[in-house]
């Protein structure tokens, strides 16, 4: 041990209530950022996992229309004609996307899906579905499906194609359960009967309140579309590259490609914007902390004006001298981080037991929390950087008092 | 050995304060100390002793004049060299005891020992008892230094000064806090010391 580092303990454990209250600055704040991150974190990553699961990372649709930009002189700089894409509806030869796509490494597996509005009606019930015609084996291995079923029997799907999976919104809207009888409407008017082999429910309102699934064959009949696919979905290893693939994919198939950052870009933002405020409000309160430890030590200093003079009559330097009070800052900061962070992550598993019902934008009974290390290493990093400032400033002064000053004015 | 010069000074000038209350209180003075000698500063209260002490232990620099320990001049010496040198070549007595408020008496002595950095952590505590013992004080190593009595404090100073062995050791009124018995002991216990 330095002898800084051993003034500076003796020095922090002789003011136990400025210890404390310089501490418990720390532990709360290295706390409290830890816990809302985890909870803010906590809706958004859900609601990622959702959308991918349902969804998809990345939705392969429309075929572009050839565009001849040779043959067209356009103002010179003018980048208005590159948003205005014109399409054909559907897929142009699915399969040989999906082989071609396959190769890649970041594909897990695709599913093409026949996509159409429809309305359907149970009993006294109306409602206008989107109904997803599927490979029942592709889109178990695509998506969360089989996860998501909440009610019924996926292999009952499989084997049945006059069944469908329905939303568990719509389910509710309804008043349709596993084995009762919903009517698709088809185009030409008809009305095609169908049994419920299972509800799903995703978690994301938007989908749970409209989706049906049925067998893709079943589906292309119904809604009387030529191509075998309006769209293809992707399981990706790595989502967070998405966008990447997203845009390799239309230059090599010529096909409208969305990754799903494109897709929930404005929700994304509205958990974003909800993060960072939060983040702003809680860095503040660690902020107010290193306030706090400035006070703490700038008092600390007055009190030691003495110490500080006999110290360097014995031949301490200024920087250990200096040191002393950042030891103290350090201390007081990696102890509070270490507290704060079990402090944090125990006040985490308290919150992510709190019931809360949300049935709207998500599906949830608890709050919902993530668990990222990454929330407790900022918190940490935060907590040191604000108690070095706040130490640096009367670490500095007390380097700077002349010993002779003291000594000649103490009686 | 005993013979060689160990601190000297030479033309040392000290103004102290500012504008009107500036008082020239230090006025050429040149002095040379030998190794084993023993010199007392005399004089009437506020006539520069204190000062002059201050500027010989290397703690105040002179406003003109040369202070050399071991005939070496110090007046080029960065401020971590002049602490490095009181910390090893001399030892300071105040007037006014100086302790280390959270420390024992034994911890107080060993501070200085602590930063030379020389002894193991059971010499030092070893030396620091021989010390306090020679002062008076081998029953009260553990006491708080501010539950010491104020002549008690002064003689753990005294042990404090030195801890390091120093070559040089600056005493400014060493006794005033003492009785007469106390007083002789330690002005004794000095001399020994120096001998
Ligand atoms: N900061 C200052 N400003 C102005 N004058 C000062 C200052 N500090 C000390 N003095 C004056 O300098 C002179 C020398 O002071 P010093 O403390 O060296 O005296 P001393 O000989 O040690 O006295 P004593 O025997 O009382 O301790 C005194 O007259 C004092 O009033
Ligand atoms: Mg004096």
């Amino acid at each position: 041990m330095t002898p800084p580092l051993y003034i500076a303990l003796r020095f922090l454990t002789h003011r136990k209530r400025a210890l404390l209250l310089s501490l418990s600055g720390v532990v709360f704040g290295v706390a409290i950022f830890i816990c809302t991150q985890a909870q803010t974190q906590g809706f958004a990553r859900y609601f990622i996992d959702s959308t991918i699961g349902s969804n998809g990372a990345l939705v392969i649709r429309s075929r572009f229309r050839p565009r001849y930009e040779p043959l067209m002189v356009s103002a010179k700089g003018s980048k208005a004609t590159m948003g205005r894409r014109l399409y054909f509806e559907g897929i142009t030869n699915p399969n040989e996307i999906m082989r071609v796509s396959r190769q890649f490494s970041n594909i897990v597996s695709c599913s093409p899906v026949l996509r159409g509005t429809v309305s359907a009606r149970a009993g006294f019930e109306n409602a206008t579905v989107d109904l997803y015609g599927i490979d029942p084996a592709l889109h178990a291995q695509t998506t969360d499906i089989l996860h998501q079923l909440i009610n019924g029997n996926f292999d009952d799907f499989r084997n049945n194609t006059s069944s469908i999976i329905i939303g568990s919104r719509l389910a509710e809207l309804l008043q349709a359960g596993v084995g009762d009888t919903v009517q698709l409407l088809a185009p030409n008017g008809e009305f095609w009967r169908f049994t419920v082999a299972g509800i799903a429910r995703a978690g994301i309102g938007s989908i749970d309140a409209t989706r049906i699934y049925a067998h893709a064959r079943v589906a292309q009949a119904l809604l009387q579309q030529p191509s075998g696919a309006t769209m293809i979905i992707y399981k990706l290893r790595d989502p967070n590259r998405a966008p990447a693939l997203a845009s390799r994919f239309e230059t090599l198939f010529q096909h409208n490609a969305s990754s799903w950052q494109e897709r929930e870009e404005s929700t994304l933002q509205l958990f974003l914007t909800l993060r960072m405020s939060v983040a702003i409000t809680v860095s503040l309160i660690i902020l107010l902390a290193g306030f706090g430890i400035f006070n703490v030590l700038t008092m600390s200093v007055l009190a030691k004006i003495k110490e500080i003079a006999i110290l360097r009559s014995m031949g301490y330097r200024r920087i250990d001298i200096s040191l002393i009070f950042l030891w103290q800052g350090a201390v007081i900061a990696v102890a509070g981080s270490l507290l704060g962070c079990s402090l944090g992550a125990l006040m985490t598993w308290g919150v992510s037991h709190i019931p809360i019902r949300l049935r709207g934008l998500l599906y949830t009974n608890y709050f919902l929390v993530t668990w990222d290390w990454r929330h407790y290493a900022f918190a940490t990093l935060l907590a040191l950087i604000a108690v070095f400032i706040a130490s640096y400033v009367p670490a500095r002064r007390a380097a700077q008092l002349p010993p002779v000053v003291t000594i000649r004015g103490s009686r | 050995m005993n013979s060689q010069i160990c601190l000297s000074c030479k033309g040392i000038e000290r103004y102290l304060g500012e504008e009107e209350e500036r008082v020239h209180a230090l006025r050429g003075v040149s002095l040379e100390v030998e190794a084993g000698s023993v010199h007392a500063v005399v004089g009437p209260s506020g006539c520069g002793k204190s000062t002059l002490l201050y500027i010989l232990g290397l703690l105040d620099p002179p406003d003109t004049g040369q202070v050399a320990i071991e005939s070496k001049s110090v007046s080029h010496l960065s401020d971590d060299e002049l602490a490095r040198t009181r910390n090893k070549f001399i030892g300071f007595i105040f007037q006014f005891h100086f302790l280390m408020e959270d420390f024992t008496a034994q911890e107080n002595v060993m501070i200085p020992m602590r930063k030379l950095g020389q002894l193991s952590d059971v010499q030092m505590r070893e030396r620091a008892n021989d010390l306090l013992e020679a002062v008076g004080l081998g029953d009260k190593l553990r006491r708080a230094s501010r539950h010491l009595s104020g002549g008690e404090q002064q003689r753990v100073a005294i042990a404090r000064a030195l801890a390091n062995d120093p070559r040089v050791i600056l005493a400014d009124e060493p006794t005033g806090n003492l009785d007469t018995a106390n007083s002789d002991r330690a002005f004794e216990l000095l001399q020994n010391i120096v001998k």
